[in-house]
């Protein structure tokens, strides 16, 4: 936390914007998907191993892209034991349509539960780590409730129908992470995979979307961190513009760059690739990709995307490892 | 001396320059009419492509509405997209667009063209995730296959009787997880068994080359932009040992 108040921590935190939870942390604590997805004790339970199995600096709740969605009345398919959440097809809007956000969407589908989950987790490690709440980022939500194709070729062509479903979306969005404040969250991390230069382009990014991110980082009243995928460069001016307090990057992306682009008091967030790296490759390969990656600027160490469930635990050990060389004494 | 005044154009990367998306096709035909279809293409209007179309059909055979103004339109958007001046929308506008126009072409011969090849596209079985097999048909339409979406969540059986009736020059199958990836080994056996030897590419999310570099057929595509160079080879008559050779490894 103290990076998020621009004062100086004992070392380089590390901890994961995105989902946190692998099959050896279930194992560990007991708690399993898909009752993580959805009842409030199981999901603070997988949370908190991120702190108490990873030894991560902050806990981070929940695990998918699908809670405002599901409320907002879209059909989520949970996948089971293994697999991450998803939204089932056919998608719940047309283009020409009118989207609703419903007066009771904080009660609607497992937000109740997302935010019991949080109210749990700051009992019981908030004394000792940031508390994170996940939110979704307008464009990613609407692309949920329309599907890519037709919100990808209509955020270009004619990007002002997009605009009642951004509304909405952003809407939810905040809805959403207003309670999650509300239930202890000290920090807001929100994903908006679909703003991603590689799927929209950047000046829709610019024009559309900049606008409803902006309203939402001010409505938010603790520091937010915005994550997108991808290679970010062409957007990373815009990212900084939103106002949020720190920005997420995958290592595709140009830290430096964004070092560059958000200044000295901005926080970047990143450092090895959650998939080729992390998942993939052993603790040594990790430590050298976390250590390259910290030399180029970054103020906390994490993973460039959700950890993928069957990551090994040595090599998240290894990245927190790294962190602790990184002494501010 | 010279001095300098302006120093707008130093330390700039012309790769970041967002606005350069606005510009019109190089000229690509001779002929007036054709150059305007090629136009409505890269810039995407489906309205336009289609109206071009259809005034260039009275003086012009389908064949050249399609080989001089359609197609060399729609390279056009591919050599933007490979500059990185167009986006995903882009390219899926001018597919639109393209395609449009070829419709109306293939009404006036009486018969479909004939396109490059059959690609079938399809997300693993248990898997929504989809996005990674949105680039993947995109780009494969825009460089003129004829892809056979299948959607996501595909069964086995699916895949492997689209394969059957299609007879496609590749197949692609895309997965975030490990979890359902684990269904490509099984589309591929039962694609060997059958005798139909079609260059299987696999990739998305956490999709690895050791995994797919594994089981026969198998070519491990590390970027959806990968999918129209590797149908091009699959097209020429590459096998998937050769394939594998060129792309992985």
């Amino acid at each position: 936390m103290r990076v998020f108040n621009h004062e100086k921590p004992d070392r380089m935190p590390c901890f994961c914007v995105n989902g946190t939870p692998t099959y050896e942390q279930m194992e560990k604590v007991g708690a399993y998907w898909p009752e993580g997805h959805e009842r409030a004790e199981d999901m603070a339970k997988l949370a908190i191993a991120a702190h108490t199995v990873l030894g991560f600096d902050a806990v981070r709740a929940p695990f998918c892209q699908t809670f405002e969605a599901e409320a907002l009345g879209c059909t989520v398919k949970l996948g089971g034991k293994e697999n991450i959440p998803g939204i089932d097809h056919p998608t719940l809007y047309k283009v020409d349509d009118v989207p609703v956000l419903p007066d009771d969407f904080l009660k609607r589908g497992r937000i109740p539960q997302l935010i019991e989950a949080v109210r749990i987790m700051k009992r019981e490690v908030g004394d000792e780590v940031a508390v994170i709440g996940g939110i979704i980022g307008p464009f990613t939500i609407a692309g949920a409730m329309l599907d890519a194709p037709p919100i990808l070729k209509t955020s270009f062509k004619t990007p002002d129908k997009v605009r009642p479903f951004l509304e909405v979306a952003e809407k939810a969005g905040t809805m959403l992470g207003q309670a999650l404040i509300e239930a202890g969250a000290d920090l807001i991390a929100v994903e908006d995979m679909q703003a991603s230069p590689d799927l929209i382009a950047p000046k829709t990014y610019r024009d559309l979307e900049l606008e409803y991110q902006k309203r939402q980082v001010e409505a938010l009243g603790v520091p937010v961190i915005l994550h997108i995928c991808g290679n970010v460069d062409k957007v990373i001016d815009f990212m900084h513009q939103t106002g949020c307090a720190a920005i997420s990057l995958e290592p595709k992306s140009d830290t430096e760059l964004a070092r560059r682009v958000m200044g000295p008091t901005g926080i970047i967030i990143g450092g090895v690739d959650a998939a080729t790296t992390l998942f993939l490759k052993g603790p040594d390969v990790v430590r050298e990709a976390a250590r390259e990656q910290i030399e180029m600027g970054l103020d906390i160490l994490a993973p460039g995307c959700a950890i993928a469930p069957g990551t090994p635990t040595e090599n998240l050990l290894a990245m927190v490892e790294v962190a602790k060389e990184y002494t501010h004494a | 001396m010279k001095y300098l005044t302006d120093y707008a154009n130093i330390f700039t990367r012309y790769d970041l320059n967002i606005e350069v998306a606005r510009q019109a096709a190089r000229k690509v035909s001779q002929d007036a009419t054709l150059q305007k279809v090629a136009d409505a293409v890269v810039q995407g209007e489906e309205e336009d492509a289609a109206k071009l179309t259809k005034e260039a059909l009275q003086k012009k055979s389908p064949m050249d509405v399609i080989n001089e103004g359609l197609i060399p339109g729609m390279n056009e958007v591919s050599r933007l997209w490979d500059e990185g001046v167009y986006f995903l929308p882009q390219v899926i506008l001018a597919s639109d667009a393209m395609n449009a126009g070829i419709a109306l072409c293939e009404e006036k011969m009486g018969k479909a063209m004939d396109k490059k090849g059959k690609v079938v596209t399809h997300t693993a079985e248990g898997d929504i995730h989809d996005i990674g097999q949105v680039i993947v048909n995109a780009l494969l339409n825009a460089n003129g296959f004829d892809v056979i979406n299948l959607g996501a969540d595909v069964p086995v059986d699916k895949v492997v009787e689209a394969c059957r009736l299609h007879n496609p020059v590749m197949v692609t199958g895309t997965a975030l997880m490990t979890t359902t990836m684990t269904a490509f080994p099984k589309i591929a056996s039962q694609l060997k068994r059958l005798g139909q030897n079609i260059p299987f590419v696999c990739g998305g999310g956490a999709v690895s080359e050791e995994y797919v570099t594994s089981f026969e057929l198998g070519i491990w595509g590390k970027e959806a932009n990968q999918a129209p160079g590797m149908a091009e080879d699959a097209l020429s008559g590459d096998d998937w040992q050769a394939m594998r050779g060129k792309w992985n490894g």
